[in-house]
């Protein structure tokens, strides 16, 4: 099953309980090209609606980047762009994330995919956005559990 | 017309490509593709230019380019593309063609390491074990998880989830948010000792064998430890 599907289902039945008011920093989402455009082109479902969700339960406001959904931008990280060493083109395609992250004026960025996650996280000081935190959709869940 | 004026008509024979099913042939040259790339430009790449390369049979020049490799295959080109090429794997298809060994950076030894010993890091099963527990007891020291303990290999567990190998390398701190997910659940879940791997390299090496052995040792585990659901992170 999906990381998608998992926390709804906790979060829906009651197994797990989230606490709204811990993150208040303007914050935005990023949907992954494999979670969204991807599985919609080659699968006929893109997991777009169960990420914001989610995300919902975690925090009252967040942003939308723009453009979104099946228009989103990638963030130069996925296809293993990561490991093949070609990390001048890399940054530079992270250009365009940057811009949009910039324009909702964020500074907690969630993702739910390990590569976009790496990828941010290593380009943002390129960019002068040391201070952006790059959150894992479940680590935001772990981090508003009520125990 | 006559017969001297006649096209060549070994010209059209486009090689391998030839029979490749990603419509490529259609290409209108509209370039909504090119425009909607961002990486378009860098090192003189742009998708409508590879697709009309692939078309044309001039499959040799990008095998060796670095074109396909600073493409992520995000499909933003394939979103816009009015003739509905599938341009994303296209470029996988050209990445399967480099030789193994000239495949860039680490993606290729990655994928061999796992093929080999189960994980992208050849890290022994004793090593992995070690990590999991340690991390499981600096988390136990945190309030509210006072009881918590990783299972490993729990034979009819719910749940198995892989692990994606950063998660054991670098960012082991990264390990803890399932965790306390799960333990809040109370979920009844596992992680196997052997075959854990979560990440599957042959995707972005274009190698379909590889995935399908990952993919494979995935229900391997399932089998072995009697689990019918998966949660596969990565």
């Amino acid at each position: 099953m999906t990381v998608f599907d998992l926390l709804i289902d906790y979060i829906q039945s009651g197994r797990i309980h989230l606490d709204k008011f811990r993150f208040t920093q303007p914050t935005a989402y990023h949907d992954p090209c494999n979670y969204g455009r991807k599985a919609q082109m080659r699968f006929g479902h893109g997991f777009f609606e169960e990420p914001r969700w989610i995300l919902s339960q975690c925090m009252k406001d967040w942003r939308e980047l723009h453009p979104t959904r099946m228009d989103q931008v990638c963030c130069g990280g996925g296809g293993g762009t990561l490991t093949t060493g070609y990390n001048d083109e890399r940054i530079f395609y992270g250009r365009k994330k940057m811009d949009q992250i910039k324009g909702t004026g964020a500074r907690m960025l969630v993702v739910p995919c390990h590569s976009c996650h790496g990828q941010l996280n290593n380009i943002k000081e390129h960019y002068d956005m040391d201070a952006l935190q790059v959150k894992y959709l479940w680590e935001l869940v772990a981090d508003c559990l009520v125990l | 017309m006559d017969s001297e004026d006649r096209m060549e008509m070994t010209q059209l024979e486009f090689g391998r490509c030839r029979s490749w099913p990603h419509s490529q042939d259609y290409c209108i040259t509209c370039g909504l593709c090119s425009s909607a790339c961002p990486v378009s430009g860098v090192d003189g790449f742009d998708p409508r230019k590879m697709i009309r390369m692939i078309s044309f049979g001039l499959d040799d020049d990008l095998v060796v380019s670095r074109w396909p490799w600073i493409c992520t295959m995000c499909g933003k080109c394939e979103h816009v593309c009015p003739m509905e090429i599938h341009i994303a794997d296209a470029v996988r298809n050209v990445r399967s063609l480099r030789p193994r060994a000239d495949v860039p950076g680490v993606l290729h030894k990655g994928l061999e390491a796992a093929l080999d010993t189960g994980n992208n890091l050849r890290l022994p099963r004793e090593d992995f074990i070690f990590i999991l527990e340690d991390v499981a007891e600096e988390l136990a020291e945190e309030e509210g998880y006072g009881d918590f303990k990783v299972p490993i290999d729990k034979k009819g567990a719910r749940l198995l989830t892989t692990i994606h190998n950063k998660l054991v390398n670098t960012h082991t701190d990264d390990l803890k948010h399932w965790w306390k997910i799960f333990h809040a659940a109370q979920e009844d879940w596992t992680v196997a000792s052997e075959n854990w791997e979560g990440t599957s390299w042959g995707y972005f090496t274009g190698d379909n064998e590889a995935m399908k052995v990952m993919a494979g040792r995935i229900i391997e585990q399932m089998e072995r430890l009697e689990i019918d659901t998966l949660l596969w992170p990565e």
